[in-house]
């Protein structure tokens, strides 16, 4: 076992060694040999590639036995169980032959951008799964909470505005004003589940037919009359549309304000979910909920706060969509929670509730990304990219409930 | 006897010449009335009937063609003297005309156009619109004129123009249209298009912004020359993606030039910041006043055929708006 377990941590070491190694070389040669507009940003990945699988070679010590044995499974197995991301892989590979230009620095960091708000619906939807429920009005909240700010957040000047004599108010106002109206349709969510005991794919349900609704009441107010939202001042623009450090050197892009608010959400979801009572509450419950009772934990508080909690992470998504992309309509988030659910399925969080990490949730979504924005870079057509959507989802799901019967 | 048929005449030949429509009642169905394009529209068909002291009535069709029929068989219940109808359906048309057939009065479709061969079964039978060709071939001036004006619009100094498109719902008529003839009108400009990509967008903002950031990353701006979309909208998901690479923000040497169609509010605000070059205005107001004059001289058995052309249409013309101009 001891063999093994040194070889393979040997083999990720040198092969981390050989990349960094690679990538110095090639990062000095591409301008003398007039590669640039051939392998882009190739050497820079590869020497960041390299230096994450030397260090992970490097720690990855001190496993135990059963972790080693493991480690120690058939090549085979190895590939089932990490199809997917196998999969993505060899796609990256495959776009980058076809289309260089993949190999860019700010490729990398648009799509990380573009994961940003995915991954904040992700974390939000993740504790509906968790509980073995599900949210189907997440995406309608993010429409929601999107008019809700953008409304209020237009130009003096502009022709069409949603309210004519609104004076120029603080940014935050209609930002908080967007969350709490998310969070008061998570709360109705939440008293519906936890009250009634309304299985939460019928709860969301109705929730999510009432708040487009209401959304779609709200837009077509005159004088606006349905019109797509415009004119948006640019400070509230700028909370989607910042970028950090840019122009730092050459050519570089900058990174996405909404990159760091995920990273600071991502962080603050992993916290409550490992370090509080409530995060294990929610495990519990979505385990076994009859234990869970008999247990003593308050399904119904918890219940609340978990929708509530979800429909804020929502919130922040719309009013991040609507700065983005200085506009809102009613269609906004229109099947979102689709998405988030198959970055949550493919990141390893069961539909059965009790099973999923944090961890697997950025991987789950990061897949994802790569693969809509890897398919759509070569300009696959969107019904191929919708076909290929399902197929990895059932996949995922597929390779995930035989892993657990094999255990 | 005679002095009272006399009288009876100078009476009925005053209120005739004073307000010549009166009595005229207009009885007009829109496809659904929460539509941007629509309520411009309507408030254009009020002012006009206003104005030439007709009455008119419009029922909102809630986007459904059993409703608009139920409401145009009430109109003629209620004694109206013509139709003005957008219809929900356009190849409902058949059973409208029949309608105003059997009631014998005269029936004026607007915005969405019957097929001819429909219209031809009433003699008195119209259509008011646009056509939607003439959009893209405006869309296709604006980016001509762009293009001679400005010799370094022509990045890479071939003479051609590359450009991406972005395109409307798929199969919808004024996609087809707007994106054939744009094209075509650089063509007959004997400069040579150059398709670099083209995607279908569905007139969306936030789609198009997407696709147009893949389209930036994988053609790179610098081989753009031109995007040309089907509507405002795509046109400002556009702009939206061009300025997260600090494109089309003031600096001369990175700028795209950027064109609709619609020419609505956002899209007139950008081309005042100098985000987006042009848009091309389909003219709800002409459409919707042209439509009242046609229906007010049907209603009174006026001879129309010197105002419509092939006896059956009247083209509104759409208009070019370029930065500058409101």
């Amino acid at each position: 076992m001891a063999e093994t377990k040194s070889r393979s941590k040997r083999l990720i070491t040198t092969v981390g060694i050989i990349f960094l190694v690679l990538g110095i070389i090639l990062y000095f040669v591409k301008e003398p040999m007039g590669l640039n507009r051939k392998i882009y940003d190739l050497p820079v990945f590869l020497i960041i590639i390299g230096i994450c699988a030397a260090i992970k070679g490097f720690m990855a010590k001190d496993k135990t036995e059963e972790e080693a044995a493991l480690a120690g499974k058939t090549f085979t197995e190895f590939l089932t169980n990490n199809a997917i991301l196998i999969a993505m892989l060899v796609l990256v590979v495959v776009i980058c032959i076809l289309q260089p230009r993949f190999m860019q620095i700010r490729v990398a960091l648009d799509i990380l951008t573009q994961s940003s708000t995915k991954l904040i619906m992700a974390l939000g939807i993740c504790f509906a799964l968790l509980i073995a429920g599900t949210d189907l009005s997440a995406g309608r909240m993010v429409g929601l909470a999107a008019v809700i700010s953008a409304s209020m957040m237009q130009t003096a000047t502009y022709a069409n505005r949603f309210f004519p004599d609104l004076p120029q108010v603080a940014v935050w106002i209609p930002i908080v004003a967007a969350v709490l109206a998310c969070m008061v349709c998570g709360a109705l969510n939440g008293f519906l589940v936890a009250k009634y005991e309304m299985h939460p794919f019928i709860a969301t349900l109705a929730t999510q037919v009432m708040i487009y609704g209401a959304c779609s009441l709200y837009f077509d107010m005159p004088p606006n009359n349905s019109q797509p939202i415009g004119g948006i001042r640019p400070d509230f623009a700028q909370i989607g549309q910042l970028r950090l450090f840019n122009g730092l050197w050459k050519g570089f892009p900058g990174i996405s304000i909404l990159i760091l608010i995920s990273i600071v959400i991502c962080i603050a979801i992993w916290f409550i979910l490992n370090k509080t009572v409530f995060g294990k509450n929610v495990y519990a419950i979505g385990g076994n909920r009859e234990a869970a009772v008999v247990a003593g934990i308050n399904v119904f508080r918890n219940i609340m706060f978990i929708f509530i909690l979800a429909s804020f992470l929502y919130g922040i998504a719309g009013v991040l969509e609507a700065a983005r992309t200085a506009g809102a309509t009613n269609n906004y988030g229109n099947g979102y929670e689709t998405d988030a659910i198959a970055a949550c399925v493919v990141g390893g969080v069961s539909m059965s509730g009790g099973i999923g990490k944090v961890g697997g949730i950025v991987m789950g979504v990061l897949i994802f990304t790569v693969i809509q924005y890897g398919l759509q870079f070569i300009n696959v057509s969107p019904m191929w990219q919708q076909v290929i959507k399902g197929v990895i989802i059932a996949v995922a799901v597929a390779i995930d409930l035989t892993k657990y019967r094999r255990k | 006897m005679r002095k009272v048929f006399v009288t009876a005449l100078v009476l009925v030949l005053a209120a005739a010449s004073c307000s010549f429509a009166d009595g005229v009642k207009i009885g007009a169905g829109i496809y659904r009335f929460n539509d941007a394009f629509m309520l411009r529209f309507r408030n254009a068909m009020s002012a006009e009937s206003e104005k030439a002291g007709a009455k008119i009535d419009i029922a909102d069709g809630r986007d459904d063609q059993p409703t608009q029929d139920a409401q145009i068989d009430e109109f003629i219940a209620g004694g109206v003297n013509v139709l003005i109808v957008n219809l929900v359906d356009r190849m409902a048309a058949q059973e409208t005309i029949d309608k105003a057939k059997s009631a014998d009065i005269p029936v004026v479709f607007i915005n969405r156009e019957p097929p001819l061969e429909v219209l031809n079964t009433y003699g008195k039978a119209y259509y008011v619109g646009a056509k939607a060709e003439e959009s893209g071939i405006f869309s296709g001036q604006l980016i001509v004129d762009y293009f001679k004006s400005h010799p370094e619009a022509d990045k890479n100094h071939d003479g051609k123009l590359q450009f991406v498109l972005l395109k409307g719902q798929n199969g919808h008529q004024d996609m087809i249209l707007r994106s054939k003839y744009s094209v075509e009108t650089i063509r007959d400009a004997e400069i040579e298009p150059v398709e670099l990509a083209s995607a279908i967008a569905n007139w969306d903002k936030l789609e198009a912004m997407k696709i147009m950031n893949a389209f930036i990353m994988s053609i790179g701006p610098e081989n753009i020359e031109a995007v040309i979309a089907n509507n405002d909208e795509m046109a400002l998901g556009a702009v939206e993606a061009l300025k997260a690479q600090d494109y089309n923000k003031g600096d001369p040497s990175m700028y795209i030039p950027v064109v609709g169609v619609d020419a609505n509010a956002s899209a007139l605000e950008a081309m005042d910041r100098g985000e987006m070059l042009g848009t091309v205005l389909n003219d709800a107001d002409g459409q919707g006043s042209a439509a009242v004059k046609l229906a007010v001289s049907l209603a009174q058995g006026k001879d129309v055929s010197g105002e419509v052309t092939d006896g059956k249409y009247i083209w509104v013309p759409y208009q070019k708006v370029t930065r500058g101009e409101k």
